[in-house]
């Protein structure tokens, strides 16, 4: 029988075990490098290094874990701080303006491939609208979830994501159910 | 085009534009960069825990003058009627028995939260 996140995290707990870490990491890696590839523009490198971080981080404070919310959930918070401290240092938190997204939406910019176009126009959105969409919409949070992870209110995860949705259908027009 | 099923359309593309990515040594190199400090801190509190109990063992033995009471006590132990030594006996086991649950319990719901 497979164990669950709560039995792997039980082990860590009581027995200090890094191999019921270890599967931990390896159940949860790819949806947390997957979100924080899409949140820092598909920089690979950049954040597979925050990835690493932020399993350190949830090792050393595992103990703060107490249930409330998914482990998956824990872990996307903790790779979002991860991130925005990053971005701090770096001092790049600083969202796309309207022009820059008019002009980078332009249709002759935009390469062929749906998924390409896709990445493309998530690229653009402003990060607070993108945490958002990348939550909700790809990785299936709840937006209480959200709120809990980007740690805002419930309100602004619904218009930011409502805002992003529009944004990427205006950008993915030419795409969509025929 | 409807606007539900166009939301829908958008947030399976987002499902499906996200693929797996395989762990290619991801896992490894966190394992690697995890503290081993732990076990240390462990035995250090072991030490500090042994070594408080002993002292404090070694001051309860020279200020009640060489541990003369408990050999008072068990002098009045013994002369106290065999229901009430029984009473006494099954009273600690219930008691050292409920102390032992009670801190299981408390693990328990600590670990599994």
């Amino acid at each position: 029988m497979e164990l669950t996140d709560g039995d792997l995290i039980a082990r860590v707990l009581v027995e200090d075990d890094q191999h019921a870490f270890g599967e931990l990491v390896r159940r949860h890696q790819s949806a947390v490098r997957g979100l924080l590839r899409q949140l820092t523009r598909t920089d690979l490198a950049l954040a597979d290094d925050l990835a690493q971080d932020t399993f350190v981080r949830a090792y050393k404070h595992i103990r703060s874990f107490r249930g409330e919310a998914r482990f998956s959930t824990w872990l996307y918070r903790i790779a979002y701080n991860c991130f925005r401290e990053d971005a701090r240092r770096r001092k790049e938190l600083v969202g796309i303006d309207e022009e820059q997204l008019q002009a980078e939406a332009d249709p002759q910019t935009v390469d062929p491939g749906l998924r390409h176009d896709l990445m493309h126009a998530l690229s653009l959105l402003p990060l607070r609208e993108r945490s958002a969409v990348l939550l909700c919409c790809q990785n299936g949070l709840s937006h209480d979830e959200a709120a809990r992870v980007l740690n805002i209110p419930l309100g602004t995860v619904k218009t930011n994501v409502l805002r992003g949705r529009e944004k990427l259908k205006r950008m993915l027009a030419a795409w969509g159910p025929d | 085009m409807d606007e539900k099923n166009r939301e829908d359309w958008l947030d399976r593309q987002l499902r499906e534009a996200a693929p797996y990515i395989d762990d290619d040594g991801f896992t490894a190199r966190v394992l690697q960069k995890l503290p081993v400090a732990r076990p240390q801190r462990q035995s250090l509190r072991a030490v500090i825990l042994i070594g408080t109990t002993l002292l404090a063992c070694a001051l309860a033995y020279v200020l009640s003058d060489g541990g003369r009471f408990l050999a008072v006590e068990i002098v009045r132990l013994t002369a106290l009627p065999t229901l009430w030594l029984l009473v006494l006996a099954v009273g600690s086991g219930i008691l050292v028995m409920a102390g032992g649950l009670v801190a299981a319990i408390s693990k328990t719901r600590e670990v599994q939260s």
